[in-house]
């Protein structure tokens, strides 16, 4: 580096800074509210005998009450592992403290799942009005990061994954099920996904068609599909480079969202770089999955959702909004009230045309006519109720 | 009184955060929550996100404390967990989408961008896991045994990574010498 270095120390110095007196004492705040009660090593400590009962003892017992509670290993040992499903009674649980992050799953006009800060799963019936907690397994080691895709009010799958090896070089992965709202999940025995690269983007049509995306950072994506609820996957092809962009070793990733499927047409998203500039595209499949083609690049200034397979949304961090109803040819403003205090884009869900769901920083707002109108609703699992809402 | 040393003090502070307490939590880490958030600000390029990240990876790292080893330093094992939530939240739309500018097809962004190289254009550029070595080395002054605990490989194999991440870098720099 030598002469260089210099510069390289003030390049790196640019981009850094250091952390504000507020920014301490909100952590020191928070992590005095102990926040992370529910998979916490204080927790830990005290539920340690049992889990380690359940998982020495509480296999085989449970296994012959045949409640199908403890689920087989996955295919790696070292991988997150289910080793008991709590029901909620007896639970006991601090509220989640905000700014938190959630996930959202509408699977129709009124169900709507959550998943707060990968702890608290919640479901409504009601478009977010009400919500009733719903169990989650509990892991072997600590909670792994989560993903949730749900079809209806009872029958869904996660995806955990384990840490990341290198940059996506490997990770390991467990996929659940339930048939019961979360009352048992099942881990199953998925044959198909290697351990190598990052696995997300967990996504579920009806109980047989689901999809999973394996990338890396130098690898164009591949998209894993299973026809049988999740138990045999099949890799599709490369997605294509996208035009303009180019993996390379010094690129940046093409990363692949969720996808979503209208009838026979499969859509998703993905967001890439080109020459450091970031770049949002949709690809479509008509052949369940097995071959993506591009379909159109999109506005990078908010987060993407589908309302139907040519009307596409989007709001942006700083609350404007755009839709498209030609796949996206063309964009056009689109009124909409969404408001919020961060000035992020939030992720957006519709469940169809007119019901979807915002969320960013753990607040979730509603709308019910498309997005003109949204009111912020109760992000379960944390106490807070947004005034009026 | 006997004196209480670093090590012990650490020590105790780690089993009243495993018992729960989480100020001792926030004491075990404060000392290192400056080279934490330095590096997650390197990595992400912005305050918010970079807080929120070092917030995040602070409870990740309370709810990992069993698996820190008494004695151990604190300082590699919390900056490896939040490189790794760097990781995450780069590979998040929440993190691009906050990163980005309006909307310009892909032609004229390429222009634009062959108009504004510079070494931070080219950082931008790297490998998110050259980018971390290069930081942890070259700007928290991590020694090299310590970079390697980060990232998780031999100290000959960190080696190898700023070797490669400063060669991976050397074309944007050469530019940037040459302008």
């Amino acid at each position: 580096m030598n002469g260089e270095e210099p510069e390289l120390r003030r390049a790196l110095e640019g981009r850094s800074g250091s952390p504000s007196p507020e920014f301490r004492a909100r952590l020191a705040s928070a992590l005095g509210a102990g926040r992370p009660v529910a998979s916490s090593t204080p927790r830990l400590a005290l539920a340690g005998a049992v889990i380690l009962a359940v998982a020495v003892v509480g296999v085989l017992l449970m296994a012959r009450q045949g409640g199908g509670r403890i689920a087989p290993l996955p295919g790696s040992a070292s991988g997150p592992r289910i080793v008991a499903t709590p029901t909620p009674a007896g639970c006991t649980f601090c509220p989640i403290a905000m700014p938190t992050y959630a996930q959202l799953s509408a699977p129709s006009d009124n169900v709507v799942w959550v998943l707060v800060q990968d702890e608290y799963l919640a479901r409504s019936t009601d478009r977010g009005a009400d919500w009733e907690r719903r169990p989650l397994p509990t892991w072997s080691g600590q909670t792994p990061p989560l993903e949730m895709s749900f079809i209806d009010d009872h029958e869904g799958w996660l995806l955990a994954v384990g840490d990341q090896i290198g940059a996506c070089r490997s990770q390991t992965f467990a996929l659940a099920h339930t048939t019961d709202a979360g009352a048992t999940w099942t881990q199953l025995d998925v044959k198909g996904i290697p351990e190598e690269h990052c696995k997300d983007g967990v996504s579920f049509a009806d109980s047989q068609r689901g999809f999973v995306n394996v990338w890396d950072e130098s690898h164009l994506p591949v998209i894993y599909r299973t026809t049988d609820g999740g138990r045999t996957w099949t890799a599709s092809a490369p997605l294509p480079n996208p035009p303009g962009f180019k993996i390379t070793d010094t690129g940046g990733p093409l990363q692949p969202g969720t996808v979503r499927a209208f009838g026979s047409i499969l859509l998703l998203p993905a967001l890439g770089q080109v020459s450091g500039a970031p770049m949002q595209y949709v690809f479509s499949s008509t052949d369940g999955g097995k071959t993506w083609s591009y379909l159109a690049g999109v506005p990078v200034n908010g987060a993407l959702a589908f309302k139907a397979s040519t009307q596409w949304f989007q709001l942006g961090g700083s609350d404007e909004a755009i839709e498209t109803t030609d796949s996206g040819k063309t964009w056009q403003d689109y009124a909409s009230d969404y408001q919020q205090a961060a000035g992020v884009a939030p992720s957006v869900v519709f469940a169809d045309p007119l019901v979807g769901y915002a969320t960013v920083r753990g607040g979730i707002a509603r709308t019910v006519d498309g997005g003109h109108h949204w009111v912020w609703i109760t992000t379960p699992g944390t106490g807070v109720t947004p005034v009026g809402g | 009184m006997e004196p209480v040393s670093e090590d012990q003090s650490s020590d105790q502070l780690r089993r009243r955060a495993l018992a729960g307490d989480g100020y001792a939590f926030g004491e075990l880490i404060g000392p290192v929550l400056d080279p934490a958030f330095r590096l997650a600000m390197t990595m992400l390029k912005d305050r918010a996100t970079a807080e929120d990240t070092v917030q995040e990876a602070a409870f990740k790292a309370w709810r990992k404390l069993d698996r820190f080893r008494p004695g151990s330093e604190v300082r590699p094992w919390f900056l490896a967990i939040v490189a790794n939530e760097c990781r995450s939240m780069r590979r998040s739309r929440w993190w691009v989408m906050r990163s980005n500018g309006p909307f310009s097809p892909p032609a004229k962004v390429q222009r634009d961008w062959a108009d504004r190289i510079d070494l931070d254009a080219a950082l931008d550029r790297l490998p998110k896991h050259h980018l971390l070595a290069l930081t942890l080395y070259y700007h928290l002054d991590l020694p090299i045994e310590e970079v390697s605990r980060v990232l998780g490989c031999s100290p000959g194999a960190a080696r190898v990574r700023l070797h490669r991440a400063i060669a991976a870098l050397r074309p944007g720099l050469v530019t940037e010498v040459g302008r």
